[in-house]
């Protein structure tokens, strides 16, 4: 069914598919909470796409509407939450056009979802076993018996170790890998299309984040699904992703592939954020973060919303005018006044 | 609905019984559970010697707990004594509960009548075992029907929330507002014949809401959990979500207080009766008799004596039950 080679280039080369386009394209998707406090923006106009077999990272701090925005593809936004404006357009479809039911019938089987806390996604009382069966016998119907197969094949394919034995074995029985493990097991069982990774490996240790990247990475390789990875962490990206969307406050600040956006910066924020990264090659220990704190995203800044931490920052401009997000260089966009002299000085 | 597939839950609730079988083997033959083993060699070595059946869950490790707790064990025995008693009084004696010899009216208790006559001259003993069955069947009855009741209604006002929640919200207070004992007396009162039925179905038309507060509040917790977003990720419907992930991890404290309030309500019904506005006679019944105690307290106090006896003891049983299921469902309380 799924033909054709990875490449490199990953996004940015059309791959042959049975529809035209994008396999999800995301259209100025804007986000609100409208609380009695006022009304929360959380995403603010965001546009990216994403292909078969291609990993996207969003990068952000906490708050920067990473989350929300991968909730608003999924269709979870609940009350007080609404999607503002714009097009989840997949496969040609654009979703916040569909029914709730249709809606969930692409959760799971077509779109699906892993969550940075595993131990609190998994439902305590029912074994693992029981959780991974689930899928095939709510989306396909099948029998209890050939669930539980499927739920050992799949529990197998993520690498648990003596998988038979662990399946009537409960979530708390788990380490955090292997409890992450089963996550993804549950959310590749369908083979869908589209998953998304919300913090994948926030909760674990050190070198089982690294396991768990590489196994992503080679379902990604065996399945060709398009991979979706929300992470705050710079590492965590370099390894998987082919191209990276940097959000902050709402909106996408920068986007390229990760090659070119590590080795060359057009945002300032990003530059910052990978100074703030802790270095080996640094002879004092002392970490350099971005100064100040994200903003409220009830009162985002006037202008570029980066202007009150941004150390670049000119006046009356950066103050004054919202920066569009722009090409700035081949296969580069960045929402920022000075982004030529950003990348001039990265380089 | 969409997905009417076989019943998950009392599936597993199956297995769960297995398992505590399992455990009990794995305990006797000496083993040390619990070991969370993560390398394929430690787990295939524990599986060889087969001591890795260890399984824990909510109710597992309840049970676990409660039996080793004598006071849920001495309640359980007196409970299952009682059952028998309702199920099957011919066990316990051979004498007919009707049968009236008024010669021997109010006689005491003495060694080949235990407990002696009431005032129609019938053996109270036989009596007294006999009336366990209307308690008992009254007392099941109405909490088995609330605890449906608050599920349906819980669910529906904690998990869909809004004009639903204020709805179902509002009926509860308006019921919180009726004094039990009192609306008791006005609706049986003006009822023609009280029977079993018509008693019960007034305890449990009084007693749903505090039940179903629970389950709502229960409902409201778990629908906040991260594993309700995720199984909504992964394309569960509601009914399903309801079904599969909230109840089962939601219904604790509804048990706990169920199988409270069913000593309540067993006291509930002694009480109608006593005050004249619960069964009639000819049925035989706790409450009843202790009615018909209370001008011969004095002359003849086993009268009273002895079903307040069994009265009492039967709640008690229910309320230590109770107790010790809370502390064994929660976790916080070990």
């Amino acid at each position: 069914m799924r033909t054709g080679r990875k490449t490199q280039e990953g996004a940015l080369v059309e791959m042959d598919g049975s529809f035209g386009g994008h396999l999800l394209e995301v259209r100025d998707l804007a986000v609100e909470f409208n609380t009695d406090y006022g009304d929360v923006h959380a995403v603010n106009g965001i546009n990216y796409t994403l292909d078969q077999g291609e990993s996207l990272a969003i990068l952000g701090e906490s708050g920067s509407g990473k989350t929300v925005s991968a909730l608003a593809i999924m269709g979870l936004i609940d009350r007080p939450g609404r999607v503002a404006s714009g097009e989840i357009v997949y496969k040609g479809v654009d979703l916040l056009k569909l029914s709730g039911t249709e809606r969930r019938s692409i959760r799971g089987s077509e779109i699906s979802m892993i969550f940075q806390d595993a131990l609190s996604a998994l439902n305590p009382v029912f074994t693992v076993g029981d959780q991974i069966a689930e899928m095939f016998r709510v989306h396909r119907g099948n029998s209890r018996r050939d669930a539980m197969a499927k739920a050992l094949e799949l529990m197998d394919r993520v690498r648990i170790p003596s998988a038979k034995e662990r399946l009537r074995d409960y979530p708390h029985q788990f380490s955090g890998g292997m409890r992450q493990r089963v996550m993804i097991a549950i959310g590749i069982s369908l083979d869908p299309d589209i998953l998304i990774a919300d913090e994948p490996t926030t909760a674990l240790d050190v070198t089982v984040q690294a396991q768990i990247m590489e196994l992503l990475a080679e379902l990604q390789q065996e399945t060709r699904m398009g991979l979706i990875l929300i992470t705050h962490d710079l590492g965590v990206v370099a390894e998987v992703a082919d191209n990276v969307s940097v959000m902050y406050a709402g909106k996408i600040v920068e986007q390229g592939s990760v090659g070119d956006i590590y080795a060359r910066p057009s945002h300032p924020y990003t530059e910052r954020l990978m100074n703030s990264l802790p270095r080996v090659d640094r002879k004092s220990g002392r970490l350099d973060p971005i100064k100040g704190s994200p903003p409220s995203l009830m009162r985002i800044p006037s202008g570029c919303p980066f202007h009150p931490r941004c150390p670049r920052a000119r006046f009356p401009v950066c103050r004054g005018e919202v920066p569009p997000l722009r090409v700035v260089a081949a296969e580069r966009l960045s929402a920022c006044h000075f982004a030529e002299e950003v990348l001039g000085d990265a380089g | 609905m969409p997905d009417d597939e076989p019943l998950h839950g009392p599936d597993t609730l199956v297995e769960d019984e297995d398992e505590e079988a399992r455990l009990e083997d794995a305990m006797a033959r000496g083993a040390t559970g619990g070991l969370q083993v993560e390398s394929a060699t430690a787990t295939a070595a524990a599986a060889e010697g087969g001591v890795s059946d260890y399984q824990a869950s909510l109710w597992g490790d309840a049970w676990r707990q409660l039996r080793k707790n004598p006071l849920f064990l001495a309640a359980a025995v007196l409970l299952i004594l009682f059952t028998v008693m309702a199920v099957a009084p011919g066990l316990f004696t051979s004498r007919d509960p009707q049968a009236a010899d008024l010669s021997r009216s109010v006689e005491t208790p003495s060694s080949s009548h235990w407990f002696g006559f009431d005032i129609q001259g019938r053996d109270y003993y036989t009596r007294v075992i006999y009336g366990t069955r209307v308690s008992l069947i009254i007392g099941l009855l109405v909490v088995g029907v609330d605890i449906v009741i608050a599920i349906i209604l819980g669910s529906i006002a904690g998990y869909f929330g809004r004009f639903w929640d204020g709805f179902i919200g509002r009926m509860a207070d308006i019921w919180f507002a009726l004094p039990t004992t009192l609306a008791g007396i006005v609706f049986l009162s003006v009822m023609g014949e009280r029977g079993l039925l018509q008693v019960s179905f007034v305890l449990i038309f009084l007693a749903w809401p505090t039940l179903m507060r629970l389950m709502r509040s229960s409902v409201l917790a778990g629908k906040e959990s991260d594993y309700v977003l995720a199984a909504r990720a992964l394309g569960a419907s509601n009914w399903r979500i309801l079904r599969v992930h909230i109840l089962p991890n939601g219904i604790a404290p509804v048990i706990v207080y169920g199988t409270i309030s069913v000593g309540i309500i067993i006291s509930a019904e002694a009480a109608l009766s006593f005050l004249g506005v619960g069964l009639q006679l000819p049925a035989v019944s706790w409450g009843l008799m202790i009615s018909g105690a209370q001008f011969r307290i004095l002359q003849s106090p086993h009268l009273l004596l002895f079903p307040a006896l069994f009265l009492s003891t039967l709640v008690l049983c229910f309320i230590i039950i109770g107790d010790a299921l809370r502390d064994a469902l929660d976790p916080r309380l070990r």
